[in-house]
């Protein structure tokens, strides 16, 4: 078995798992931890968010929670002013954080390493006070509830998402979605030019890249992730509140990210579930286990640089080079071929992590 | 085409001056070489055209615009193309993708058969990371990617260092056949055998100035200006 298929295999495995979620864990006396995976998804599209900035452009953004923020209070106003659906509501906080990270791209994607660092998170405070001193409308630090409307209302047929399976199969499907879009941009010619900067940006403008602009579309659609996943969070808790703009918000995502992996396209979501159920887990027992994340991110950042993904795809590639080894030279030189088309795979997510 | 005329040209890296007033000409379709010992800023002179060295004074233009008025992303739409020391590959991207990356549309079929035609090897490798490439290899998808761009001048920054030496005269062999298609080369070499066998004009650099040119028979026949500004022997 190839790399690639051994991935691809992971992949399906890893569809299904999510697919059987509200089937089998109520079996096992958990239905929480159906929620817990329906959080996982969402914050994952934040880690998302990150992971399109400073895995494949190479920018590193501590202020993506900002457009979590607007996503979130796009999604919550929308509904309580408009009365928007739940489809409505979350196209608004989508469309409202990208419109965000357009007016905020402008001016930071001028900058990089530490200076783009250092305005995304200027930005993401100056828009935390500004929502938390703006409680009528925001709520503040209390933020403001609501009823969520319903997913479908067709007829006699009604879908809500009080239904817990109901809500995290809509949340899964609108995940996917997003997560399908990446893939197709990453995939994409703009997503080689988000890698070719990435690389290398003085060589990219040579070969007639605009890096501005590259770097500018990157940032509005990483605010589109950021944004979805504040909508989604804003529909699942019933509520916005401004502390979910602060930059802790976007640290936790960048950790999340680095863990995963960053600069492919589903680590992050694996980095997100290791991190969210080891706290589920080991905070009932003890409240101070940041410290154990904080050690745990120190580890993978010395050990495994390229996060969970990159190890998983450096195993496979050590399996692979050993079967190789072991079978005709016809075989090692396909085996050749995959091991550079999974390099390749490995830098836009490839097929499974 | 035009020509590149390069006119006074100065630059410093921090406080240290590393071009001196340089000034050269490449005509349409000449293939003129730049030739110096290490560190007498060649590849500076190149980086000053692209904008990638910020020229404190002079001018360079080609086809009689300023380029000084180019942003660096254009300077291809404009003509020109270049090939960077050490080839200016992204080793993660695949070798298709390095072939296309600076293309708003997909090229034509037969832009790509002859690429593939002068470069075999590339079609065979078309997935694989550039990466993965050898040196030579990765000199080969340096050219064919600057011939994607149908450049009417080429920046070549050392193009045989370190390539292993059966590779050397195809890539030679390369060069020169892009200077018969009527593609200008300016060419910065530390190999004078490549040089003089390539260029039909070449200057010789010394301290961030251009300090003699000649043609190649003309330098062939002066081995004493060779062994001063280059310190070999012919």
């Amino acid at each position: 078995m190839t790399a690639v298929a051994i991935s691809r295999a992971a992949l399906i495995l890893t569809v299904a798992a999510l697919l059987a979620v509200p089937t089998v864990l109520p079996l096992l006396g958990s239905p929480f931890w159906i929620d817990v995976v329906a959080e996982i998804l969402i914050w994952s599209l934040l880690a998302a968010s990150v992971n399109l900035l400073l895995g494949y452009v190479g920018l590193l953004s501590f202020g993506q929670a900002l457009y979590f923020g607007v996503g979130m209070y796009g999604a919550a106003l929308s509904v309580i002013h408009w009365g928007a659906g739940f489809w409505g509501g979350l196209a608004v906080g989508v469309v409202a954080a990208m419109i965000m990270a357009a007016i905020a791209g402008s001016v930071a994607v001028r900058l990089t390493w530490h200076y783009f660092a250092i305005i995304t998170v200027v930005f993401s405070l100056i828009l935390y006070f500004a929502a938390m001193s703006a409680k009528p409308i925001t709520g503040g630090d209390d933020g403001i509830s609501f009823s969520v409307p319903d997913v479908v209302s067709l007829g006699g047929l009604k879908l809500s998402l009080a239904d817990q399976s109901v809500q995290y199969y809509t949340i899964l499907l609108v995940v996917a979605g997003f997560y399908g879009l990446f893939s197709i941009i990453v995939r994409s010619p703009l997503g080689v030019r988000f890698m070719a900067v990435r690389e290398n940006d003085r060589r990219a403008a040579l070969v007639g890249i605009n890096v501005y602009v590259t770097r500018y579309v990157a940032f509005v659609l990483a605010g589109a992730l950021a944004g979805a996943s504040g909508a989604l969070f804003a529909f699942f808790g019933r509520y916005a509140s401004a502390s979910y703009m602060f930059y802790h918000v976007s640290g936790e995502a960048v950790v999340w990210a680095i863990v995963g992996g960053a600069g492919s396209l589903l680590g992050p979501l694996f980095g997100t579930g290791l991190l969210i159920v080891f706290r589920e887990v080991i905070s009932t027992f003890w409240e101070h286990y940041l410290f154990v994340v904080g050690a745990i991110t120190v580890l993978v950042v010395m050990f495994a640089p390229r996060g969970l993904a990159g190890a998983w795809n450096d195993a496979l590639q050590v399996l692979t080079r050993s079967k190789d080894a072991g079978t005709s030279d016809t075989t090692a030189s396909s085996g050749e071929q995959d091991l550079a088309k999974s390099t390749t795979d490995a830098t836009r997510g490839g097929s499974g992590a | 085409m035009g020509a590149l005329v390069i006119d006074g040209v100065t630059a410093s890296i921090g406080k240290i001056p590393v071009l001196r007033g340089v000034r050269l000409r490449v005509e349409p379709g000449e293939t003129v070489a730049l030739l110096g010992r290490n560190g007498v800023g060649k590849t500076s002179t190149l980086r000053a055209v692209l904008g990638l060295l910020k020229r404190t004074g002079g001018t360079a233009t080609y086809n009689g615009v300023n380029l000084d008025t180019v942003q660096p992303h254009k300077l291809a739409a404009l003509g020109i193309g270049y090939v960077p020391q050490g080839r200016g590959m992204f080793p993660l991207l695949s070798v298709k993708e390095n072939l296309t990356l600076g293309l708003t549309r997909a090229p034509a079929p037969e832009v790509m058969a002859d690429i593939f035609r002068r470069f075999p090897r590339l079609e065979e490798r078309l997935s694989q990371a550039a990466g993965t490439l050898s040196g030579g290899e990765q000199q080969m998808l340096a050219l064919a990617r600057c011939l994607v761009m149908k450049p009417s001048l080429i920046m070549l920054d050392e193009p045989t260092e370190g390539i292993m030496p059966k590779l050397v005269s195809q890539i030679r062999h390369e060069i020169a056949e892009i200077a018969k298609r009527g593609i200008s080369v300016l060419l910065v070499e530390q190999n004078l055998r490549t040089a003089l066998r390539l260029a039909s004009r070449v200057y010789l650099m010394e301290r961030g100035t251009i300090v003699h040119e000649a043609t190649p028979d003309a330098l062939r026949a002066d081995p004493a200006s060779v062994h001063r500004y280059l310190g070999v022997s012919l």
